[in-house]
């Protein structure tokens, strides 16, 4: 049986293929708007984070001279005057008839000698001059065996793999990073043992902090990291952002690792 | 070769709906061991589609094929298209809903609404439900009408939304596939009645062109079950 009208098979065959063309068309449309759209929201994301990492390169450029004039005016300004306080104090005579007065006396020098040592390890601390002439590796070695009593902690480096960071301030920004992760590790974990060592990772170094305190873990630091009082933490943080970093903690049977990636392409 | 491409074609409505159902079942397990995140809500009701339609669909091609075993009226599935057409309607819209994308809402929730009224008028004054001969091409052609509305909308939405763009997105290869099989099949569901009666060689032939859309369908609503990993594990350095 036929219809009367035998353009029903045109029609049909002529509505699916408009409809699919019209659909397809207005389809590719809508997939070039999105993808004009993505790459907008890209270099958006692009300069905002190049806004970012600038405003934080600045900060931390300051708070690195500002802690450079500290130490500089420790050292210079008030670790001469303690030195010169303590010439002063050495040719002061005592009065013999007094036995009282000479306990007094070594007292005081005990005191100033001590103001005078924390005086220099503050100032060092704040610009450390052994980083500046001897590179990041002594530097941290160096701080290491500073920082930590070795009654209490047996402490120790393998840093002998190949870094060249890319400018100074990359090196202090690195030094800074494992400064406060090593404070923190004395503060919080409790720990027997500590080590600091390094490898290469195909252009990546690797510097992994091992303790066997109580350590974090990456969800813990995930959380610290946004807290208004981890201070510390946000100043690794920003410190990571600009060398483009990453910083995992992990718990294993054998104790607890920080392990920090940087980048050689500093 | 050609008989069984034939084969394949004539059971396509039972065995598509088996790849995203696999598809659902393969990310499930992944999903309860933690290594894919969770589905998002939107996409239950696609799921309950899938195994809804691949139940049906399976009568249907049964019924068709064991027609002249099972006696009359039982051997027409034509009810179970109409059937199939409201609930699909009604997932879609549900889904489309869930998506709570603040664009014509109201709209979006009252077109089921006035859906099921117009099916209830439709078969309580116009039409059987339970027609033997024929499905309802008003009812198909209507829903059809409505689920492209529903995916033109999602578009014009995301057009002009200044939402960040997501990496993986499930609910875009579910209107994609929507899309085609509705635009497709509008004009095959608004003539099929007439086709079938006129043109009974040609209407079987257009059939299978809605067989290879619903194939289509099937394969974009497994793409949109098998998401992408969002979450890379922690433990784990991502090379600059």
């Amino acid at each position: 049986m036929n219809h009367p009208d035998g353009n029903i098979k045109l029609l049909v065959l002529l509505g699916i293929s408009v409809m699919l063309l019209l659909f397809v068309s207005f389809l590719l449309v809508f997939i070039s708007t999105q993808r004009r759209k993505y790459q907008y929201q890209k270099n958006l994301q692009r300069l905002r984070e190049a806004q970012r990492d600038l405003l934080i390169e600045a900060a931390v450029r300051s708070e690195e001279s500002e802690r450079s004039r500290i130490a500089e005016a420790l050292h210079d300004e008030m670790g001469a005057l303690l030195f010169s306080a303590k010439l002063h104090f050495q040719n002061i005579r005592l009065n013999e008839n007094d036995p009282g007065n000479w306990p007094l006396f070594c007292k005081g020098q005990e005191m100033l000698d001590e103001a005078i040592r924390k005086i220099r390890g503050i100032s060092h601390n704040l610009h450390s001059s052994i980083l500046q002439e001897f590179g990041l590796f002594e530097a941290i070695k160096h701080f290491l065996r500073t920082s930590v009593d070795e009654h209490l902690i047996e402490a120790g480096t393998s840093l002998e793999c190949q870094y060249t960071p890319a400018s100074k301030e990359d090196a202090v920004s690195v030094y800074r990073m494992v400064q406060e992760l090593v404070n923190n590790v004395l503060k919080h974990a409790h720990a027997r043992k500590l080590h600091i060592s390094c490898v290469n990772n195909g252009g990546v170094l690797v510097l992994t902090l091992f303790h066997n305190g109580a350590g974090l873990t990456q969800e813990q630091f995930e959380e610290l990291k946004f807290k208004q009082e981890s201070m510390g933490f946000k100043i690794i943080q920003n410190r990571l952002i600009l060398l483009k970093g990453k910083l995992f903690f992990s718990i294993r049977p054998d104790g607890c690792y920080i392990d920090l990636y940087l980048p050689q392409t500093l | 070769m050609r008989v069984v491409f034939s084969l394949l074609l004539d059971w396509s409505e039972a065995w598509a709906p088996l790849i995203p159902i696999t598809a659902w079942l393969w990310t499930r397990r992944k999903r309860r061991l933690g290594e894919q995140p969770p589905l998002p809500r939107y996409l239950a009701p696609v799921v309950a589609y899938v195994w809804f339609a691949f139940v049906t669909d399976l009568l249907i091609d049964g019924i068709w094929k064991l027609r002249l075993t099972i006696p009359p009226p039982w051997n027409s599935n034509n009810w179970l298209y109409n059937l199939h057409s409201l609930v699909r309607l009604f997932l879609f819209g549900w889904f489309f809903v869930r998506l709570r994308q603040p664009f014509l809402l109201r709209l979006k929730r009252w077109i089921p609404v006035v859906f099921g009224v117009y099916a209830a008028v439709d078969f309580g004054f116009y039409e059987h439900f339970f027609d033997y001969g024929n499905l309802s091409s008003r009812l198909l052609a209507l829903e059809a009408g409505l689920l492209l509305f529903y995916c033109l909308q999602y578009y014009f939405y995301k057009v002009k939304e200044d939402e960040e763009m997501a990496g993986d997105q499930p609910d875009f290869w579910v209107v994609t596939g929507l899309g085609v099989y509705v635009a497709i099949n509008f004009f095959i569901f608004l003539l099929y009645k007439e086709l079938s009666v006129y043109y009974t060689r040609f209407a079987v032939d257009i059939w299978n062109v809605h067989n290879v859309s619903f194939i289509l369908l099937q394969l974009f609503l497994a793409r949109a079950l098998i998401q992408k990993k969002t979450h890379p594990p922690a433990a784990r350095y991502d090379p600059l």
